[in-house]
């Protein structure tokens, strides 16, 4: 029995090394991609270019497939902005500003890239959509969009894939986009407390996913970017994990008025 | 009771894996694709008349097959001779950085070219070695950190 309880003890102290040198973050994987990730990320940047051209929007919402979350009841995984920025030589291009978690790691960073990177990051299908904020909302955002500061304005690097909507200990990327949003309807260098508050008083609703705690407790041990101890006890033990997705943003852009609804762009056999 | 406990204590450890919602696959890997994907210039060379850029007749075709003539290292990077198998049509290409291509591309190499609307990807085997960007790919790439 002493035995058994000694080899209990090791497997499980050998479990938690496991889980501390997950938590220290994981390395990039540099396998180069195939040549057809190649050719179909660049050719859903080159549609998603016509599309929002087409569209007349300076500033969108956009979103992408980058992973399967479909059992969770979660369509589009990612969100950032597309903008529209002069080329200097009389034409346009548009750049996409978002958050980056590392490789896996417990923090993220803000990105500007071009829609080729956007959609070269091996994305479960093929599949983007966009949305546009009201050309009021369009404007107030734009200086977030060009000037460095303000972008970083509600940038918080902790990270955690499922961080609470309502809570400021971690951000994930769809969160960032959300308060930035929120951020200019606000005075000038307002707190993410206070853009989480002007959010809810414009009605905005998070997912709320179901995970019981078996998956919060595999997620937290195998993953350095999960997290759920901002979650509030009540709702975290009823299996409540409300946090910031693409859809829900997409879904109350349009509910509440403040933007029109989101229009989809996918390649023939979308998926990965 | 020793194999129940084992018995209970793999079993535990095995769903807790499955039940994972890290299995599925991470927004986190988002920039490994693209830290493998060296972009390259052409050097010189007669471009194809009427193309959006300067793409050398050999590398015009999709299909080509491309063999490696000569690796020189350079400021950038590494600057590769490539010779289309069918012709002998030559084009000089640079690939930016420490790229997977400087590492294990050796003379007398077989490269594929992909035409595609944005610009021409090589590949060895399968997998992508370098994207020469036209200049429809060029304004679709950017890539500019904020923040740290």
């Amino acid at each position: 029995m002493k035995a058994t309880l000694s080899l209990a003890c090791l497997m499980l102290l050998a479990c938690c090394a496991f889980s501390a040198a997950a938590h220290a973050g994981r390395s990039c994987d540099e396998k180069p991609p195939t040549v057809q990730a190649v050719m179909r990320g660049m050719a859903l940047a080159e549609r998603t270019r016509e599309a929002l051209d087409a569209s007349g929007q300076d500033l969108v919402l956009l979103a992408r497939v980058g992973q399967d979350l479909r059992k969770y009841g979660v369509h589009y995984s990612h969100l950032g902005f597309a903008y529209r920025e002069p080329d200097g030589n009389g034409g346009h291009v548009w750049r996409v500003l978002h958050k980056l978690n590392e490789c896996g790691s417990d923090h993220a960073a803000i990105y500007r890239q071009g829609l080729g990177q956007f959609f070269l990051s091996d994305p479960f299908r093929y599949e983007a959509a966009f949305a546009a904020p009201n050309q009021a909302w369009q404007q107030k955002l734009m200086p977030f969009m060009r000037d460095n500061q303000r972008a970083l304005q509600m940038h918080h690097r902790p990270y955690s894939m499922v961080a609470y909507a309502w809570a400021t200990r971690y951000q994930q990327s769809n969160q960032y986009v959300l308060e930035t949003m929120a951020a200019a309807m606000l005075p000038a260098s307002a707190s993410r407390m206070k853009a989480q508050a002007w959010l809810m008083a414009q009605d905005y609703e998070p997912a709320t996913l179901r995970l019981d705690a078996l998956t919060r407790l595999g997620g937290r041990i195998a993953s350095a970017n999960i997290a759920f101890d901002d979650h509030p006890s009540e709702k975290r033990y009823a299996d409540r994990i409300e946090t910031v997705t693409a859809d829900s943003v997409l879904r109350w852009l349009e509910r509440s008025g403040l933007g029109g609804g989101a229009q989809s762009i996918a390649l023939s056999g979308a998926g990965r | 009771m020793k194999r129940t406990l084992l018995n209970w204590f793999a079993a535990t450890m095995l769903a807790i894996a499955a039940a994972s919602p890290a299995h599925a696959h991470g927004e986190g890997s988002a920039l490994s694709a693209l830290s493998a994907l060296p972009m390259a210039s052409v050097i010189g060379g007669s471009a194809v008349a009427g193309s959006v850029a300067a793409i050398p007749l050999a590398l015009s075709v999709s299909g080509a097959v491309l063999v490696v003539t000569a690796v020189e290292a350079s400021a950038r990077g590494t600057v590769l001779v490539l010779e289309r198998a069918s012709d002998g049509a030559r084009a000089s290409v640079e690939i930016v950085g420490r790229g997977v291509a400087g590492a294990s591309l050796a003379v007398g190499s077989v490269i594929g070219c992909s035409v595609i609307g944005s610009g021409v990807v090589l590949s060895a085997a399968g997998q992508a070695i370098a994207f020469i960007p036209n200049a429809i790919g060029r304004a679709l790439l950017h890539d500019e950190q904020l923040s740290y």
